[in-house]
């Protein structure tokens, strides 16, 4: 017995030390360009790399907002910084995103799961096919169809196929089979129609779904990358990974200022992440369990 | 039925705010322009006062995007295949008369052209403007001879300045070498095949034909001859070369910017707008960032005579069948490059003029400029103009994608060769 | 369930659907048949030359085109090393934290979540940094440890840009698992466990014939994003390598958007995206077919 005790408590002190460094080698990149922000090109671009930037220089984040400037809003003439609007950009294609995920899945993911109609299941499939597929299969149809729609160019461009993508409802589908049929009957003994059990009943019962699917497609849309890429040009209606993928096509040397981007793009998502951590925790491991 | 009503809120706010977002469609009282970075007219202050002045004379706003030569034709291919091209876009005849203008996207300008300007304009720079003889999708501004640089600083330490005729700006192959041997012992590494991408894919070209004198088309342009056995005599060389490297990991910009910061001595990727380019650090032109001076050389070639790429550059416009339009492009067109205001075009791009007068009137843009001088001395060297052959765009997707596959391989000549054949073969596939 | 109800159930459900299913069939059904349609056609970026039905051409020249099969080969090892590995490593270091004080666990389990959230093109350019050539850190670090003798150039050498890729990648896919498994774990019934425990069983039997099966739902759907995941590491190779060096990172993804873009054949890289999504359908499938049995 003793013996095994000692064993397990070098395990124990083996597997503590991997995971110190394992978390060290985590955390590394975020820490190196936090720290590359602020060094100078020579710093940079030394093969001798400085742990801790010796001399803390502004030149990169000054470079960064003397960029290529956009108008604030829309066509508006007052003109501001590139990576300014590209925030607001970004900020705006999350949200709306996150909103119309968030409605439609939420809709179809109980109607999935509760409803039994004809051609549910051929539904079902066909989403659950979909979900794992690469946006790069369809990339050629989409752009053709996006510019059929006006839409080329254009926010939109990149929300509205976000949306239409079936992860959420995939996901939505999950919390919804927790609901307790007889909730839902009991609406419907006193009066209730289709829509109000709908808003009543299920949606206090999913919310904490919904919420993990809210910050999930905040953080995937703010983070993807591919779909802004082909659907996007004019430096005002750039995203903030697109910018930075911009920045580093036509400066690809000077990593100070792509550091300062990617700290811009980085930094304000894991607040959000650290924020709402627990929620977003517990939020994904229901929708997996239940699965 | 509050909760009802706020689904609905949100719904209409989604859909007005799609009515807002939409871009307001605009009349020919605005016209957009996509650029390369052709010297500062990559670079907004510049180019805004450019426009700004055509804008006070026409009164038709220009709106500009500024291109990357890593990103920008994917950008470009991407927004016409959408149909949502710009108006102008200002490059250079192998994308604008060869690609795009050889798959239907732009519009011809034949008629800007008159005989006083067909005078005037630089021979070569007319021709690879031209399509056919009725059909041009460019109006030049701008050209110059793309050559290479070496850190003379370093030269002179590793004592193998000889080798270099800084007067002249030439040398041969076997002076080429032996500097670079010099430098090898001195620094390990000197330079880099860079082939990570096309950008800056005219130096790499350059230096392969000049070595030994081959080819990269035939003189007619209707097909690749890099497969020419000098050719594979110079990529053999280079791969055997000690401290020049084929690097698939860096294009170009990122070869000029190691030359800059003194991790290469020598840049393959070279031209007078680098020469002119104080660079990021400050120290001046012709300086690397730590102050070390730099000569530009012409490509070595067995006899010391090269034969330079050009880089022309100027505007065409991209039909997107708005007749105001493209009317409103080709006041822009004859503003900047047709006109008195020419001098401060060609002036913002760093390089030297495509004609040599406008309107009779004599174009001496640079005469104050001792470097731009001193670079006139490797003007004569330009060579054939061969980036209008078909096929131009998948010709330099093989040639970058065959140095990759040239630095990968034993450096056999078996090896090299199956490669450069393999691609050439490609790229001549797809001039058919 | 009388036909009535039925009806009302089936009006009901597609109403619900409805919101959704516009966007679904709108930007995903209907391109991915514009796609297959495509595919049959020798189209491209000409417009002086009109598309031409080309029958299954397309598809005939992919299985003669090296580079196809060299991005098939690829995309296969990325998905192949990168689900088992991000699986094991991460019930590794869940059962390794599982138990730990909440202010601990909650630490490790952001700190391996950091690079999702980071963002992909955030990540990507400063890993390009870090493994560059010239003065890149890793580089500076194997050399001064006396590892290498002489710089490695990453992302260029065809030998190790793959692996490097899938370096990237690993990190910013076991954050996910990880919360699942430390879920999962916590979750597992005590009691069988501490059974089996005084029935002698030692740690690992503990694990393999108690909580192994217990969370084999979680393993399941972890296998499942895991790969989808894997399908999705466009950035990686457009931002790092290109496809590069030599085809050495070249994927199915990436070659898709070359052929479109670089080589302007869109017929063929739309029979591409036709291939992949079969390939991944029978994926899926079969991992359905597996989380349904269990």
């Amino acid at each position: 017995m003793s013996k095994d005790n000692g064993s397990s408590v070098a395990y124990k002190i083996f597997s503590l030390v991997v995971l110190i460094v394992l978390a060290f080698l985590f955390i590394f990149p975020l820490y190196w360009i936090i720290t590359g922000m602020f060094k100078p090109p020579a710093a940079i671009n030394s093969p001798v790399p400085q742990w801790f930037p010796k001399e803390f220089t502004m030149r990169n984040i000054t470079e960064l907002f003397s960029r290529r400037t956009a108008p604030l809003f829309g066509e508006i003439a007052l003109r501001v910084p590139g990576a300014v609007r590209w925030m607001i950009n970004t900020v705006f294609m999350a949200v709306m995103a996150m909103i119309l995920t968030c409605i439609t899945a939420a809709m179809a993911g109980y109607a999935l799961a509760k409803k039994r109609f004809i051609g549910r299941a051929l539904l079902f499939s066909l989403i659950v096919a979909a979900m794992a597929l690469p946006k790069q299969v369809i990339l050629v149809p989409l752009v053709r169809e996006i510019s059929s729609l006006g839409l080329y160019d254009n926010i939109w461009a990149v929300i509205l196929p976000t949306v239409g993508w079936p992860f959420g409802v995939f996901l939505m589908k999950q919390f919804s089979e927790g609901i307790p049929g007889e909730m839902m009957e009991a609406a419907r003994i006193d009066g209730a129609s289709e829509f109000r059990t709908f808003t009543s009943v299920v949606v206090p019962m999913i919310k904490p779904g919904i919420g993990a699917l809210a910050i999930f497609t905040f953080i995937n849309s703010w983070n993807d990358y591919f779909m802004q890429l082909i659907m996007l040009t004019s430096n005002s209606n750039l995203t903030i990974s697109l910018g930075i993928a911009t920045m580093q096509a036509e400066n690809s040397t000077d990593f100070g200022l792509i550091m300062a981007g990617a700290a811009l793009a980085a930094v304000p998502i894991i607040l959000v992440f650290l924020l709402f951590q627990k929620y977003f925790t517990k939020g994904i491991t229901m929708g997996a369990v239940k699965g | 039925m509050k909760k009802v009503l706020s689904i609905a809120l949100a719904l209409l706010l989604v859909l007005g705010l799609t009515a807002v977002a939409k871009p307001a469609s605009a009349d020919a009282e605005e016209i957009t322009l996509w650029t390369y970075p052709i010297g500062n007219w990559g670079n907004e202050e510049t180019v805004k006062a450019l426009t700004d002045a055509f804008t006070a004379e026409t009164g038709i706003k220009v709106k500009v995007e500024y291109l990357t030569y890593a990103d920008g034709d994917d950008k470009v291919n991407t927004a016409l295949t959408a149909k949502k091209g710009p108006d102008l876009l200002m490059e250079g005849p192998e994308r604008l008369v060869s690609n795009w203008g050889a798959n239907g996207y732009m519009v011809n300008i034949a008629d800007l052209f008159d005989d006083q300007d067909k005078a005037e304009i630089n021979a070569a720079a007319l021709a690879a403007c031209f399509a056919d003889d009725a059909t041009a999708y460019e109006y030049p501004l701008c050209m110059t001879a793309h050559c290479m640089a070496v850190n003379l600083n370093a030269l002179k330490e590793a004592g193998a300045e000889q080798y270099v005729n800084a007067e002249t700006h030439t040398w041969t192959t076997e002076q080429f070498f032996a500097a670079v041997n010099a430098l090898a012992a001195k620094y390990g590494l000197v330079g880099g095949i860079y082939c990570s991408g096309q950008g800056g894919d005219q130096g790499t070209r350059a230096l392969v034909n000049n070595l030994y004198g081959g080819t990269f088309t035939n003189a007619e342009h209707t097909a690749y001859t890099w497969d020419d056995p000098k050719n594979i005599q110079a990529l053999k060389a280079l791969y055997d070369l000690e401290g020049i490297e084929y690097d698939p990991s860096i294009n170009g910009g990122e070869e000029i910017a190691n030359f800059y910061n003194g991790i290469f001595k020598m840049a393959f990727c070279w031209n007078i707008a680098q020469q002119l380019n104080p660079n990021s650090a400050g120290t001046g032109a012709g300086k690397t960032a730590n102050g070390d001076d730099i000569l530009f050389m012409a490509f070595p070639s067995e006899d010391g005579n090269a034969n330079l790429q050009g880089g022309i550059w100027g505007f065409g416009i991209v039909n997107n069948g708005d007749d105001a339009k493209i009317a409103a492009a080709k006041k822009f067109i004859q503003y900047m490059a047709d006109s008195e205001h020419t001098y401060d075009a060609v002036r913002a791009s760093n390089f030297f003029a495509a004609r040599t007068a406008v309107a009779g009137n004599a174009l001496d843009v640079w005469s104050d400029n001792e470097i731009m001088a001193e670079y006139t001395k490797l003007m004569p060297f330009l060579g054939d103009y061969y980036q209008v052959t078909k096929g131009w765009a998948p010709a330099r997707t093989a040639w970058w994608n065959m140095l990759q596959q040239v630095g990968a391989s034993d450096g056999s000549e078996a090896a090299i060769g199956s490669a450069v054949s393999t691609y050439c073969g490609q790229a001549n596939d797809g001039a058919k | 369930m009388s036909p009535e109800l039925r009806r009302r159930e089936t009006i009901a459900g597609y109403l619900f659907l409805l919101p959704s299913l516009i966007f679904f069939i709108g930007f995903v059904v209907v391109p991915m048949v514009m796609c297959v349609v495509t595919s049959f056609f020798d189209a491209n970026m000409d417009l002086n030359t009109p598309d031409k039905f080309i029958w299954f051409n397309n598809y005939i020249e992919l299985w003669k085109d090296p580079v196809f099969l060299k991005a098939l080969k690829n995309t296969f090892i990325i998905v192949v090393v990168s689900v088992p590995f991000t699986c094991i490593f991460s019930l590794w270091v869940a059962s390794a934290i599982y138990k730990m004080r909440e202010g601990l666990l909650s630490f490790f389990r952001i700190v391996f979540y950091l690079p999702v959230v980071t963002g992909s093109v955030a990540v990507t350019v400063v890993w390009k940094w870090m493994y560059n050539n010239y003065y890149g850190i890793f580089n500076y670090v194997l050399k001064n440890t006396g590892i290498i003798s002489k710089n490695i150039n990453w992302l260029g050498n065809p030998q190790y840009a793959l692996w490097c890729i899938i370096l990237i990648l690993l990190t910013t896919s076991v954050g996910q698992p990880i919360v699942l498994y430390v879920s999962a774990l916590s979750n597992v019934d005590n009691s069988l466990v501490e059974a089996s425990e005084v029935d002698g069983a030692n740690n690992l039997q503990v694990f393999w014939r108690i909580k192994w099966p217990q969370i084999m739902p979680t393993t399941l759907y972890i296998l499942i994003i895991t790969t989808i995941n894997s399908f999705q590491c466009f950035a990686l190779i457009q931002l790092l390598t290109s496809g590069g060096p030599n085809y050495a990172t070249e994927t199915v993804m990436y070659y898709i958007y070359y052929s479109a873009f670089k080589l302007y054949r869109f017929g063929y890289g739309n029979a591409m995206g036709v291939i992949l999504a079969i390939f991944i359908g029978i994926l899926s499938a079969i991992q359905f077919r597996l989380a349904r049995e269990k």
